[in-house]
């Protein structure tokens, strides 16, 4: 019997999760794919429910996994197979060589020295980065990672020169023995490239929600300037799409929660900055929950946010201008709409992580990919691998999960 | 101020619509995509979300006075796009099929068009009126199979001036009668809708001049039939309904030189001519080339129905008329072959099927399915004249504003 806890997911919930168990005297694992913590809300501007920038929260919750010696972190890992029952299972995690050393300096000026610039995934692609990078400033861990197949036989030998890099780095599998296991997965912005009446992706001047949070971000691409991917121009006519991809079942069939109240969010990122521009959310219901419409109301009490009660179905570039022609109908009024906008922001819903994937755990999920706990096997799930929430929630989830986590490995 | 109507929901009218073809329409929660995938759908009151959410309604006033049911070709755009499978081309489909039912009487004609239950009665109706001129004629003969010089001639059982010409005749006047009372009826309920004002769109003069226009651009064309939806599935339904068309049209042209020489040459002696024709008489090789056309057709059109499930389903106004016009088009050529082959046996008998058929396809029409061919292209032209047009088919022309 193991009383030790895996979380899977390095985002808001597992982290939380993790701290959470480990605060209270539990040996926790806490296994990330990526090479950083932080998760969706890492890439976000700002966050509900107090419009925080993502540092301030995850700030204090790096400090905290930091001090704490009951929390491993593992990043750039994944878990390949779990075998045993609950109380008592053997976890493989696979870790990726990051050939860099365990420690915090600034590669920076190595980074430069390097040639390829690689998309980065991060920014959703509105950047490149160096094959030598941290994804922010803030990043945790603080460590730079090497993207070695971006790395020519000559950088390699001036690479091989700084004792900070390690090229010798391999991957490496290691066992872990653990009673519980917490699901923190997450989620992932719908494929924008699924919606071919939306522009498939492939209009510059139509972003996604989690694009926009990217360009509004000080830490961004554009360094907080809200501007056009395609000529860098400020937007002074912007329209938000809801429900791009959620409660569509062709696409995701459920309501993805909080994609009314981002948009919102943004509409105001908008009019912060460009006192001048007009934005218009076309909508089937806004859905602001809870104490939310308090937010919803301050937002579309600023005359330069109008709402349309009708859903885009048709988005088209305008070759001349590069800005995109929306069409929807009113429903109110019953007339159709198209307008030329500059930036149109597609509120794309989430879709869990595991959609289409699959993890090497026993555990059932529901044709969208959402996890469903098993309590007598002692897995639990927190966050938006359960069900689409916001932060305040996935916290909250995190939590839940760690106790009962706690309740399985300590019996009651 | 805004005015607050309390909705006054027609719960059977619901129900009955439900039956008819729009079985999903309560789950759709107007998000409108349809209006907007739709490729003929005009900018402003655009169909077919305004139609979803009457029918939630039960206010069956608005939907039974509404043009643009008639407007709509059922590519299935709307029903493929919606996020939640109200599948709204299906609701505008069990709105025409409910005004072939009920914009004109008897009654009894529409409720018996609209199911199948009821279809032995239909068919009852010539069958036993041919039966009894079919036994009558054999009895003057002497056998159910007469021969003429030992060849098969059908006018020894059904002479065309006693028991053809003067039945279809009359079933004619009816059926002319009745398309009359409904577009009167159709162009009064047009008539007390709201109209727009659309700048930038040159109105025909008269409605003669819409319907010509409507003939000449979409009639003759199938504009909007080849506007109406880009899939494979919507190829294969152009293609079909044209050589259906022009099929038809062919018959018709073939019935009415054969109507006016037989009938004319009474009067006229020099324009008599014998019959049956022989195969290289022009009119005999239009009429051949008109069932061929129709074959093809309904290939095209029963495989699409067939194979076609996902977006719209088919109800029983279309098998009815599909159903018929195979009946009618294959008996017809079966007649001819059966008459070169002279198997009397067989001759006859396919020869009074084709009677049967060609009889339920005329005196039912306005009930039927084909009834679009008037209320549509009524419908067609009083929009050109109200300037209800889609601003798609319009793009040559600037862009319209509704006001």
């Amino acid at each position: 019997m193991s009383k030790s806890i895996l979380v899977i997911g390095g985002g808001f919930s597992g982290i939380t999760a993790a701290l959470e168990a480990a605060e209270v005297g539990h040996e926790v694992y806490l296994v990330e794919k990526r090479p950083f913590l932080g998760g969706r809300v890492m890439q976000l501007n700002k966050y509900f429910p107090k419009l925080c920038p993502p540092s301030c929260g995850l700030e204090i919750q790096f400090q905290r996994i930091k001090r704490n010696p009951n929390i491993r972190c593992f990043t750039m890992a994944e878990v390949v197979s779990v075998t045993g029952k609950g109380g008592d299972y053997e976890v493989a995690v696979k870790i990726r060589p990051r050939y860099t050393a365990p420690k915090s300096c600034d590669l920076s000026e190595l980074a430069e020295k390097l040639n390829a610039n690689v998309k980065n995934e991060f920014e959703f692609g509105l950047s490149s980065r160096k094959p030598l990078y941290m994804d922010v400033p803030f990043a945790y861990p603080g460590r730079y990672v090497l993207d070695i197949d971006h790395v020519s036989e000559e950088e390699k030998k001036l690479l091989s020169k700084s004792p900070f890099i390690n090229l010798k780095d391999e991957e490496k599998t290691i066992t872990l023995n653990v009673g519980s296991i917490i699901i923190a997965t997450g989620w992932k912005p719908y494929d924008v490239t699924r919606l071919t009446n939306l522009g498939a992706g492939s209009i510059a001047n139509c972003i996604n929600n989690m694009q926009m949070e990217r360009l509004a971000s000080p830490c961004g691409p554009t360094n907080g300037k809200i501007v056009r991917p395609s000529d860098g121009k400020p937007p002074k006519k912007i329209a938000f799409v809801q429900c791009a991809g959620s409660r569509d079942e062709n696409h995701l069939s459920y309501c993805s929660y909080i994609c009314c109240m981002a948009s919102l969010k943004q509409a105001s990122y908008i009019r912060d900055m460009y006192p001048d521009a007009e934005v218009t959310i076309f909508y089937i219901d806004l859905r602001t929950p809870g104490r939310y419409a308090k937010f919803a109301e301050k937002i579309l009490a600023d005359e330069k946010v109008k709402t349309v009660k009708g859903k885009v179905a048709k988005v088209e570039e305008d070759m001349a201008t590069s800005g995109v022609w929306v069409t929807a109908e009113d429903a109110i009024s019953g007339n159709k709409i198209t307008e030329l906008f500059d930036l149109v922001v597609l509120a794309t819903g989430m879709q869990p992580s595991l959609a289409g994937e699959s993890l090497p755990i026993d555990v059932e999920m529901d044709s969208e990919g959402f996890v469903f706990e098993s309590k007598d096997k002692g897995i639990f799930v927190a966050g938006c691998a359960a069900e689409p929430l916001d932060v305040m929630k996935s916290a909250q989830s995190g939590t839940a999960a760690a106790m009962k986590a706690i309740q399985t490995v300590r019996g009651r | 101020m805004t005015m607050v109507s309390r909705v006054k929901p027609d719960i059977d009218f619901i129900k009955e619509i439900q039956q008819i073809g729009g079985e999903n329409l309560k789950k759709c929660y107007q998000c409108a995509t349809c209006s907007v995938v739709c490729p003929l759908s005009p900018m402003d009151k655009s169909f077919p979300r305004k139609e979803m959410i009457w029918a939630q309604w039960g206010l069956k006033d608005k939907l039974v006075n509404d043009i643009d049911m008639w407007l709509c070709h059922k590519c299935g755009q709307c029903s493929e796009m919606c996020p939640r499978g109200a599948k709204p081309g299906e609701l505008m489909a069990a709105l025409r099929n409910m005004a072939y039912r009920s914009l004109v009487g008897p009654s009894f004609l529409g409720r018996w068009m609209s199911s199948i239950k009821h279809l032995p009665k239909l068919i009852a109706i010539p069958a036993i009126i041919y039966l009894i001129i079919w036994f009558i004629t054999g009895s003057i003969h002497g056998t159910p199979f007469p021969l003429e010089n030992g060849k098969i001639d059908y006018s020894l059982l059904f002479p065309g001036d006693y028991t053809i010409d003067p039945i279809f005749g009359l079933a004619t006047l009816f059926i002319i009668y009745s398309f009359y009372k409904g577009i009167m009826k159709l162009k009064q309920v047009f008539d007390s809708q709201p109209k727009t004002f659309v700048v930038g769109y040159e109105r025909p003069k008269t409605i003669w001049h819409a319907l010509y226009d409507v003939i000449k651009d979409e009639v003759l064309t199938h504009k909007k039939f080849k506007d109406c939806g880009e899939e494979e599935s919507d190829e294969a339904k152009f293609k079909g309904h044209l050589m259906l068309f022009y099929g038809f049209l062919a018959l018709f042209i073939v019935t009415g030189v054969v109507a006016f020489t037989h009938w004319g040459g009474k009067v006229l002696p020099f324009l008599h001519m014998k019959y049956p024709m022989p195969i290289y008489n022009p009119i005999k090789l239009l009429a051949n080339v008109g069932a061929i056309l129709l074959v093809v057709g309904l290939v095209y059109l029963t495989k699409r129905r067939l194979n076609d499930t996902g977006k719209d389903a088919s109800s029983y106004y279309d098998w009815y008329l599909l159903g018929l016009i195979w009946v009618i088009a294959l008996s017809g050529i079966l007649s001819e072959i059966l008459r070169w082959a002279s198997i009397a046996g067989l001759a006859y008998p396919v020869y009074y099927i084709h009677l049967i058929s060609v009889f339920m396809l005329i005196a039912y029409l306005p009930w039927s399915k084909l009834g679009h061919l008037v209320y549509r292209v009524f419908a067609l032209a009083y929009a050109r004249m109200i300037g209800r047009v889609s601003t798609e088919v319009d793009e040559q022309k600037n862009k319209l504003f509704v006001i």
